[in-house]
């Protein structure tokens, strides 16, 4: 009984403070003036409880006291008079009380408290009973500290005195000793044991120790002096007099009669220093002043992109994190049996590549005891870290377009039909590389030069080599004379020039040719002053033609249109380095032009006296008949390699060693119209096609790339340039691949020479 | 009729089986009984053959098997018969019926002739010999394979045609050369001369008149005229009488001063020029007595009529053409290659002829020659850059053989005896095929 009533003391406890609470509020609608003092006594309770060093009651007791307090200080605002339990027991806290004390079972109208009762009827089921009540000591026992009390009696500790709830004993003392329980009186005894007792509102079960303890006068009236909410030592005066330490009004005298000292009086060398500072900066406009804020804009467009200002702000965004999936039914642990792979699908996991394999393979566990410890976790973890090790700090912007867009349109190639595309002929016989071919007007022959000091003469249809010169000395040039009647072949070859007669046509040609072929001695000596020194007219009989011995290495031979002249080009020459020629008066002019740079060929234009030189980096176009330049082209070029004019004359070409092909409208600008960057390597020449709207380049990679170049007679269109095929075939030696390329003059058939010794025909 | 057939796979039940009957064209010896056998459906052309070669047994004990070729429908079986049916949408239900000719296989590869230089140029229209023209500058007469009989020489080009014209009787026989001295010639001489070593012959008319090389010659049907195509891009027509003008014999002998040549030689100029082309002529040929054919680099076929001097029809093909002949059904249809290794075959009476009406793509490289058989309306050689002569007949798109016996590439081919391919080429050999059966 006496137990039982206990337990419910404490563990109502909560209860009864909120009560506490409540009552708090009622007092403060009755007596708001009481507030502060209320306050004020619940602070003291506290520092009392504290302060209150002599009282050797446990934990438990200074709840109690609290309680008591409580109940104290209700009746004290109840009646405001003595203390007294009956008058106590009427106020509705009393009368909880009075419940648990009488074991009546009045309902309260809290549903809660009623719980608690049944409970507390319930002397059997003590385990929540006492589970509660443990919780509440916990509650207490965390805000009191209990450092300066005396030892318990029991040494268990603070464990839940459940666990002794069956055993005979309730802990040991401090020699070890078991501390039998004490017999239990009956509920009945109890009762009436407490009503005939006088003291039994002094007494309290102490449930730890197993012993009632009967507070003493002096700790009752502590608690009365708490839960009047007055210090609980009559000793202590709250309201004791306000001593002001600090004087308000100024001594007569200072504390020090020193002087004051000069550092007063003096202004600050720091301070002039940092002045000084700040006015550098502002000289040096470090520090600005007056300078307006730049104020937000008042209105904005609400409905405007926001793509710039999302640009304005420069920092780094916020990148969320992806979203992962969430978990289904499959990574339960104990998930149904139709998520769990049978062995055969298991086996067929196997087999799968590694990332078709599924990620998560569902497993069933009975219980949630028996899951393992999640294998990948270090491994993830890992990857997480290094997932934020390597995020992007920056975000891309990405450009959300179709490539195909951007592709120029540009006609098909079926479209741009015939250009040459298949290899079906070979001229083999060179034993060198094949340095340079020249196609004859009609396309019935060709003319090749090779490192191996020949020329030869092949015959276009059946690839036969027709003829065979031995000149001795790697050839660098061929080129075949454009007028039909004179069948001339110029072939460069070191310092020399050879006029070759090829021996085509018919007998009054041939001794036409033949008699332009003879050189009298004196003519060379008749020159001007020092042109002998350049270049030099001798007859060869070996070869049955001209040897033109030039001072230094000649590179190129261009044919002018008539078949009279021809240029040739030394870029070692400097100043002298191009030289005119007229093979009808065997004479030889030096350009009257100055160069600028390295010449790399010489070009006559196809149909008007235009001459064009290039030199390394530009090229220079020159009228022949009014002797000067027309116009400078700026290639932007490394180093010029070829040059080909388009048949129409207004368009160049030309190639780099670099891999870059530029076409120049010289209508349009002196800056090149399209560059084409296409050849890995250099590019060895660049040719026009005569009649078809054809340009071929070819490379040492091997390759010649073969364009669709169309010029348009209205000067509005721009040139349309569509590449078309490349053609591969020739094999490199020593670096070198194709060294030349010529278009047939009247089928849309490209030769291309070759290192590997071979001239190829690519037809249409 | 109760009739074992010997193939392998006869005992599988499990094969279909299609009732045949084998007619043929054949004379006597070769017929077969017309009465309808079932064989398996999966024979081949091979097992045709020996089908009909058992049958032929059967009747006459004392036959050798032959390869046969098998038409059905007026075309050539070249796959299995099911497929073939399968192909063609044959029902197989009824009465097939197959029509069985001689294959036309080469039988016998002849000694090669050789040359000093490439073979540019063959003709095999004379039974009795064969024309060649070399590189070396010099026509050749050929009684057989290996036996070089007479050597034209004098000209100072490759030449680059040859062609019989006529001949008086049997003895004289006239013959033209083309070369690429811009020069045409012709030659007189006596087949039955019969000399150990080759004889050498002169020409007795030279024909002077083309600015360029001179790419092809064809005579008219009489041996009185021909015509000559050149690199430029004219065709003149020649007329080859030797008992010409007083004034070209004396033209020569001035010439004969000059050139210290040995025999008097006429001097003929072009009759008349057929211009109209725009580049080099490279083959002409004149199969009837009004018409001229002309295959030229500008990618054209042109026929011309001879007495107006006009073209009258052009095809254009896109590529270059190097060889053209008429022949096949009616002496109508036009088949010219070139540039590229497809052999096309135009028929001009069809309205809007632009089109070809059978490609015959078996060729990797340029296509050099080309030529109809003189009696049969389907077979026709054609001869490659690719070092290939191929006899084709139109009634299927393979070709019947292939002749592989040239090294390198042949520059040209012809017919000789209807029953061989003669083919020269860059390896300087005449290659003789013989054994064909055209019937």
């Amino acid at each position: 009984m006496r137990a039982g009533k206990t337990v419910s003391v404490e563990a109502t406890s909560p209860k009864k403070k909120k009560n506490n609470n409540n009552d708090k509020k009622k007092k403060k609608q009755n007596q708001t003036e009481k507030k502060d003092n209320q306050n004020l006594s619940k602070k003291t309770t506290k520092s009392a409880n504290n302060v209150q060093t002599e009282n050797d009651a446990s934990l438990k007791i200074q709840d109690l006291e609290r309680q008591q307090n409580t109940k104290q200080e209700l009746s004290a605002t109840a009646s405001d008079s003595d203390f007294d339990y009956q008058v106590f027991s009427e106020d509705e806290v009393s009368e909880y009380y009075e419940q648990s004390e009488d074991e009546e079972s009045e309902s309260s109208g809290d549903e809660v408290h009623g719980s608690y009762d049944d409970l507390n009827n319930d002397n059997d089921d003590g385990h929540e009973d006492q589970s509660d009540g443990s919780e509440s000591l916990q509650g207490v026992e965390e805000s009191d500290s209990s450092e300066d009390e005396v030892a318990p009696r029991n040494t268990i500790g603070d464990v839940p005195l459940e666990w002794y709830k069956d055993e005979k004993h309730i802990g040991y003392d401090i020699s070890g000793k078991k501390i039998t329980k004490k017999e239990r009186q009956d509920k009945l005894a109890s009762f009436l044991a407490s009503v005939d007792d006088s003291k039994n509102w002094r007494k309290i079960y102490d449930e730890y120790n197993d012993e009632e303890v009967e507070l003493t006068k002096e700790e009752t009236k502590i608690i009365r002096r708490l839960l009047k909410g007055k210090a609980p030592h009559t000793d202590f005066d709250p309201y004791a007099d306000y001593i002001d330490w600090f004087k308000y009004e100024d001594s007569l005298h200072p504390l020090s009669n020193a002087p004051e000292p000069k550092r007063r009086f003096v202004p600050s060398k720091w301070e002039s220093k940092k002045v000084l500072r700040y006015v550098r900066a502002i000289r040096k406009g470090l520090i600005k002043f007056d300078e307006p804020k730049e104020e937000e804009p008042r209105f904005y467009l609400m409905w405007g992109d926001d793509s710039s200002t999302a640009e304005k702000a420069n920092r780094l965004s916020y990148i969320p994190a992806p979203k992962s999936k969430l978990p289904g039914h499959e990574e339960s642990y104990n998930p149904s049996l139709e998520y769990i792979p049978t062995q055969e699908e298991l086996n067929s996991y196997q087999l799968m590549y590694d990332e078709d394999r599924p990620k998560f393979i569902p497993k069933r566990f009975t219980s949630f005891r028996s899951i393992p410890s999640y294998e990948n976790a270090v491994k993830e973890s890992f990857e997480r870290c290094m997932d934020l090790y390597l995020c992007p700090r920056v975000r891309k912007k990405r450009i959300n377009i179709d490539p195909e867009t951007l592709k120029p349109k540009l006609p098909s190639r079926k479209d741009l039909k015939p250009y040459p595309a298949t290899c079906y002929l070979e001229y083999k016989g060179h034993k060198g590389a094949v340095m340079s071919i020249s196609t004859e007007g009609s396309g019935q022959w060709i003319a090749s030069g090779s490192t191996d000091g020949t020329v030869r003469i092949w015959e276009v249809e059946s690839g036969r080599c027709l003829r065979v010169w031995e000149i001795g000395e790697p050839v660098h040039c061929v080129a075949w004379n454009p007028s039909p009647e004179l069948p001339v072949l110029a072939a460069s070859a070191g310092q020399d020039v050879v006029l070759l007669n090829t021996g085509f046509g018919n007998e009054e040609e041939q001794k036409r040719v033949g008699e332009l072929l003879q050189v009298e001695t004196p003519t060379a000596s008749n020159d001007s002053d020092n042109m002998a020194s350049i270049v030099s007219w001798l007859q060869d009989d070996k070869l049955g033609g001209i040897r033109l011995r030039h001072f230094k290495t000649v590179t190129s031979v261009d044919w002018h249109r008539r078949g009279d002249y021809f240029s040739t080009v030394m870029p070692a020459g400097e100043s002298r380095a191009i030289v005119m020629h007229q093979l009808s008066k065997k004479l030889s002019h030096r350009i009257p032009f100055k160069l600028h740079g390295l010449p790399v060929s010489s070009v006559f234009h196809p149909t008007r006296s235009i001459f064009f030189v290039s030199t390394k980096k530009t090229i220079r176009v020159y009228d022949l008949l009014k002797q000067k330049l027309i116009k400078k082209l700026e290639t932007g070029l490394r180093e010029v390699s070829s040059i080909a004019i388009h048949p129409a004359g207004d368009n160049v070409i030309v190639g780099s060693r670099e891999g870059k092909l530029c076409w120049f409208d010289m209508d349009l600008s002196s800056k090149p119209y399209r560059i084409l960057k296409c050849h890995p390597k250099d590019i060895t020449n660049v040719a026009f096609h005569r009649s078809y709207p054809l340009f071929a380049s070819c490379s040492d990679d091997g390759t010649a790339y073969v364009f669709h170049g169309m010029v348009y007679s209205d000067l509005n269109q721009n040139p349309l340039i569509v590449p078309l095929e490349i053609l591969h075939g020739h094999i490199s030696s020593n670096g070198r691949g194709v060294m030349d390329c010529k278009f047939h003059p009247r089928q849309p058939w490209l030769f291309t020479a070759g290192a590997d010794s071979t001239i190829k025909l690519f037809c249409h | 009729m109760e009739f074992n057939i010997e193939t392998p796979e006869q005992d599988e039940k499990t094969l279909r089986r299609v009732q045949v009957r084998f007619v043929t064209k054949l004379k006597a010896p070769l017929k077969v009984p017309n009465t309808s056998i079932a064989i398996p459906s999966n024979l081949t052309r091979f097992g045709l053959s020996s089908v009909v070669n058992n049958l032929l047994q059967s009747v006459n004990p004392e036959w050798k098997s032959e390869p046969f070729d098998f038409l059905i429908n007026g075309e050539l079986v070249r796959m299995s018969l099911e497929q073939f049916l399968l192909v063609k949408g044959i029902s197989a239900e009824k009465v097939l019926e197959i029509e069985y000719i001689k294959a036309v296989v080469p039988q016998k590869e002849e000694e090669p002739c050789l040359h000093d230089d490439w073979v540019s140029a063959v003709d095999g229209s004379h039974r009795g010999f064969i024309l060649t023209g070399s590189y070396d500058s010099l026509g050749r007469v050929w009684k057989a394979a290996g036996s070089c009989t007479h050597i034209l020489e004098g000209h100072s080009g490759a030449v680059s045609s040859i062609r019989f014209l006529k001949s008086d009787g049997m003895k004289n026989v006239t013959v033209a050369t083309a070369s690429k001295d811009q020069t045409l010639k012709l030659w007189k001489f006596d087949v039955e001369d019969l000399i150990n070593h080759p004889k050498k012959i002169n020409a007795f008319k030279i024909l002077r008149g083309h600015k360029a090389s001179v790419q092809s010659i064809a005579a008219h049907t009489s041996g009185d005229m021909i015509c000559s195509g050149s690199w430029d891009c004219t065709i003149n027509l020649w007329q080859t009488n030797e008992s010409d003008a007083e004034g070209d014999q004396v033209s020569t002998k001035k010439r004969k001063v000059n050139n210290q040549v040995d025999e008097s030689q006429f001097e003929g100029e072009a009759v008349s020029t057929l211009v109209g082309h725009t580049q080099c002529v490279s083959s002409v040929v004149w199969p009837q007595h009004e018409t001229i054919y002309s295959a030229s680099w500008d990618h054209s076929v042109r026929r011309w009529d001879v007495e107006t001097g006009k073209d009258v029809s052009d095809i254009f093909c896109g590529k270059v053409l190097n060889c053209i002949d008429v022949g096949g059904e009616g002496s109508a249809l036009i088949t010219a290659g070139g540039s590229d290794p497809i052999l096309r075959i135009w028929d001009p009476r069809k309205p809007g002829t632009s089109a070809p009406v059978f490609q015959f793509s078996s060729h990797n490289s340029w296509i050099s020659a080309c030529k109809w058989h003189d009696n049969s309306w389907f077979h026709l050689i054609s001869a490659s850059y690719d070092g290939k002569v191929m006899l084709w007949d139109l009634r299927t798109a393979w070709p019947l053989a292939v002749i592989d016996s040239h090294k390198d590439k042949v520059l040209c081919a012809d017919w000789w005896r209807s029953n061989s391919v003669i083919s020269g080429g860059v390896d300087s050999k005449l290659c003789i095929s013989s054994g064909m059966s055209i019937q």
